[in-house]
């Protein structure tokens, strides 16, 4: 349960709201989708959220450009519905995150090993569901713990290691969900010997970005490829000692795809390693702070492609 | 976990943010009242102004909580982070229901009673005290009534920028995806609108000269 | 007698448009003074210069030797009393606080205010014991207006003005009313200046008479002046009244 919005935390509590709102509505969803969907096209998802969405129309562009019918369902709620949906053949592909999956599908206990995660996630989606994970995109959207660009500057700090004994003097402010999780607020401190100046400020994750800027608060955790990052020019430490697990994207795909559709295969496989942190923070910057639409942003990066 | 095993676990900790709660509630309404009351009467008296201030309400009344708490973060003294922020929001999201009320409440008290009030020697102050406010105050407690529920129901967004309440059980469950935390913080929640309504109610009706 | 109340060449004028005058007229110390027209001619604009809640124009209204806009409003309010339909009550109080209302303002000793109440309440015609804790919606119409009346005595002011006191009364609880109106203050001695649109309450309550047509004095005099007069202007109005 608690990774379900691991990528979700990277956006405003709306969107979560939104994504808590359509659940019960989740039972409806394969009367809908089997009502409209048809067979001659490919079927893309995405959550309810920026990043998954983005990530939802590079996938559906993509294919396109292989002359293959794609059919959008963009928006679809949160990791569940999407999961749900994908199962019962409704979808056939959606970006869904390895953190996520492990811990929110799988309901796995967190581990910062990445290979481990990639491996124990590829091998039970395939066993269990006949899914199939692509080639990872290329990022990956973990906690990010952030500070004022002029801040990392003036101090010459780079890694989390390096803040420590500047942290006394730092007032936190964090999410409630950073907090909440074990994997979150009080793990760090013990990863990393961390102390801070006060008790974290717990508020909206959104405005912990906003305090950060205004200097009402000088650490936030916030997600490494969130647009404000770049947006509100701050600066993210690096987590050299692999506090946080991996949350690497690649699209899931039901395995009948490839044979229904064999382009698909060669299309998504060009995606791979496409999209780094950084390039994944420039595209969600270009849809949530200069409210540029998706379809544009999506082509754009695609004309950067190979095909 | 359910609910109540979650409430009956946590109930020290639910109780002291219920309180919390009051307490931000009842001085975000108090100051609302304060500023509110005195605003509506300054616009039965000077009708010019009752566009710009009624207007001005309205569309603070729009802006969503996030929005404003983003508005309020870098302003000095009544910004920052924590239940200040919080208390000046609820503030200004009750002041719509407060100075329409009291404006509403003393522009119909009838003419010919103002006139007699003035007519026998009363002064400005005491028309208004004896005799506009006497009886515009069951408009007015219905305002009060209004953005006390509002503020309630409203308050819990004062977690969303650190400022506690029952709202911080709801930011968390959502976080969570657990919905006895929600619950944890919105049945509480919804107790005190009902509590606050029916005790607001009766003194309303205790002050109706019309019983 | 000496002049109570003194108009010379009044106006009133709102956006260009005279409500009244120029007017002069004087009412006497003791006398009840009928101000008679129809609707819109003017009377309660006289009416209404005469305890500042207007201010004239041009021209001067005086009480007591004093020009109106020397009087401090409230001052010269508290010693007329002032009647005016019976909405002119004030529904949250109790017809007890309505009448107490200005020796409470003027600081009175609470006994000696509830005295006064019970004293006037008497006179109106009204058993305290009975009507003191009612609230005006409790009352009749008529009940109502001896209230309005007992209020404007409270203070003793040595003047009253009274706007269509008996308008929204029946016509016979009228005819008692205006018949005690008369005798109380004839007996009390005060100054009346009652403004009405009704010829036969004129006649039945004044000792002189002034008619306004369209803001200007027509006729004033006393009522067999009032009675005998071949103005044509002044009978054609009286026959249409």
């Amino acid at each position: 349960m608690k990774r379900s919005s691991s990528a979700a935390r990277a956006k405003l509590q709306r969107a979560k709201r939104r994504t808590s709102a359509l659940l019960p509505l989740l039972p409806l969803l394969p009367l809908l989708a089997s009502a409209c969907s048809r067979p001659d096209a490919i079927v893309v998802g995405s959550k309810n959220f920026t990043e998954s969405m983005l990530l939802g129309e590079i996938v559906a562009q993509q294919l396109e450009r292989y002359q293959l019918r794609v059919e959008r369902k963009l928006y679809l709620g949160g990791t569940f519905v999407c999961h749900e949906a994908i199962k019962a053949g409704q979808i056939d592909v959606y970006v869904e995150y390895t953190g996520t999956a492990y811990s929110a599908i799988l309901v796995l206990p967190a581990t910062t090993d990445a290979a481990q995660v990639w491996r124990a996630v590829d091998s039970t989606y395939a066993a269990r569901w006949n899914l199939k994970w692509a080639e990872p995109l290329g990022f990956n959207n973990t906690f990010a713990m952030l500070i004022r660009r002029r801040d990392a500057e003036r101090l010459g700090i780079r890694t989390l290691s390096q803040a420590v004994r500047y942290a006394r003097t730092w007032r936190p402010a964090f999410g409630y969900e950073f907090v909440e999780r074990e994997d979150g607020y009080q793990g760090l401190l013990k990863a990393y010997g961390l102390t801070f100046a006060a008790r974290p400020a717990v508020m909206d994750l959104g405005l912990s970005y906003k305090a950060l800027a205004e200097g009402r608060a000088d650490i936030i955790a916030g997600n490494s490829t969130d647009g404000q990052v770049a947006a509100l020019d701050l600066f993210q430490l690096e987590d050299d000692r692999h506090y946080f697990p991996p949350y690497e994207a690649a699209p899931v795909v039901r395995r009948d795809l490839f044979t229904r559709f064999p382009a698909a295969r060669g299309a998504l496989a060009k995606l791979g390693g496409t999209i780094t942190e950084e390039k994944m923070r420039q595209l969600n910057y270009q849809v949530d702070v200069a409210h540029r639409p998706a379809i544009e942003v999506a082509r754009e990066f695609l004309a950067g492609v190979e095909k | 976990m359910s609910f109540f095993e979650y409430l009956a676990l946590n109930r020290a900790e639910v109780l002291s943010s219920t309180l919390e709660h009051v307490w931000l509630v009842a001085v975000s309404s108090g100051l609302a009242i304060a500023i509110g009351v005195p605003a509506g009467i300054l616009l039965t008296r000077r009708p010019r102004l009752r566009a710009p201030i009624l207007g001005f309400a309205n569309v603070v009344q729009t802006i969503p909580s996030l929005a404003l708490f983003g508005f309020l973060i870098p302003l000095p003294f009544i910004g920052g982070i924590g239940a200040r922020t919080a208390i000046v929001a609820l503030v200004l999201y009750g002041l719509l229901p407060l100075i329409r009320n009291t404006y509403t409440g003393i522009t119909s008290v009838d003419p010919a009673v103002r006139e007699a009030a003035h007519g026998m020697g009363m002064t400005d102050a005491q028309v208004l005290w004896l005799v506009e406010l006497r009886l515009a105050a069951p408009v007015i407690l219905a305002g009060v009534r209004i953005a006390v529920v509002l503020g309630v129901g409203i308050g819990t967004i004062a977690a969303a920028i650190g400022g506690g309440g029952l709202g911080e059980f709801i930011f968390r469950g959502v976080a969570m995806v657990n919905s006895a935390v929600i619950l944890a913080g919105a049945v509480p929640a919804a107790l005190l609108a009902l509590i606050a309504d029916g005790g607001l109610h009766l003194l309303e009706r205790r002050l109706d000269w019309r019983r | 007698m000496p002049d109570l109340i003194q108009f010379r060449d009044v106006s009133y004028v709102v956006n260009g448009r005279a409500l009244l005058g120029p007017v002069s007229l004087s009412v006497r110390e003791g006398e009840r003074l009928v101000l008679l027209g129809k609707s819109g001619a003017g009377k309660t604009t006289a009416l209404r210069l005469i305890n500042a809640l207007l201010l004239p124009s041009a021209g001067e209204v005086s009480v007591s030797g004093r020009s109106t806009r020397d009087w401090d409003p409230v001052r010269l309010r508290r010693r007329i009393g002032y009647v005016i339909q019976e909405i002119g009550l004030f529904p949250h109080m109790s017809v007890e606080r309505n009448v107490g209302l200005v020796p409470r303002l003027e600081r009175w000793p609470a006994q000696q205010v509830r005295e006064r109440v019970a004293d006037l309440l008497q006179l109106v015609g009204l058993a305290p014991g009975e009507f003191a804790r009612r609230l005006p919606h409790q009352l009749s119409g008529g009940q109502r207006q001896r209230v309005g009346v007992a209020r404007a005595l409270a203070a003793d002011p040595p003047m009253l003005l009274c706007d269509e006191p008996f308008g929204a009364v029946d016509p016979l609880a009228r005819q008692e009313l205006q018949a005690e109106f008369r005798s109380l203050t004839e007996r009390l001695g005060k100054t009346v200046v009652f403004v009405t649109h009704d010829v036969r309450e004129a006649v039945a309550l004044a000792s002189r008479i002034a008619l306004l047509d369209q803001g200007r004095l027509v006729f004033a005099g006393t009522v067999d002046q009032f009675n005998a007069t071949g103005d044509a202007r002044v009978t054609a109005l009286r026959d249409l009244l």
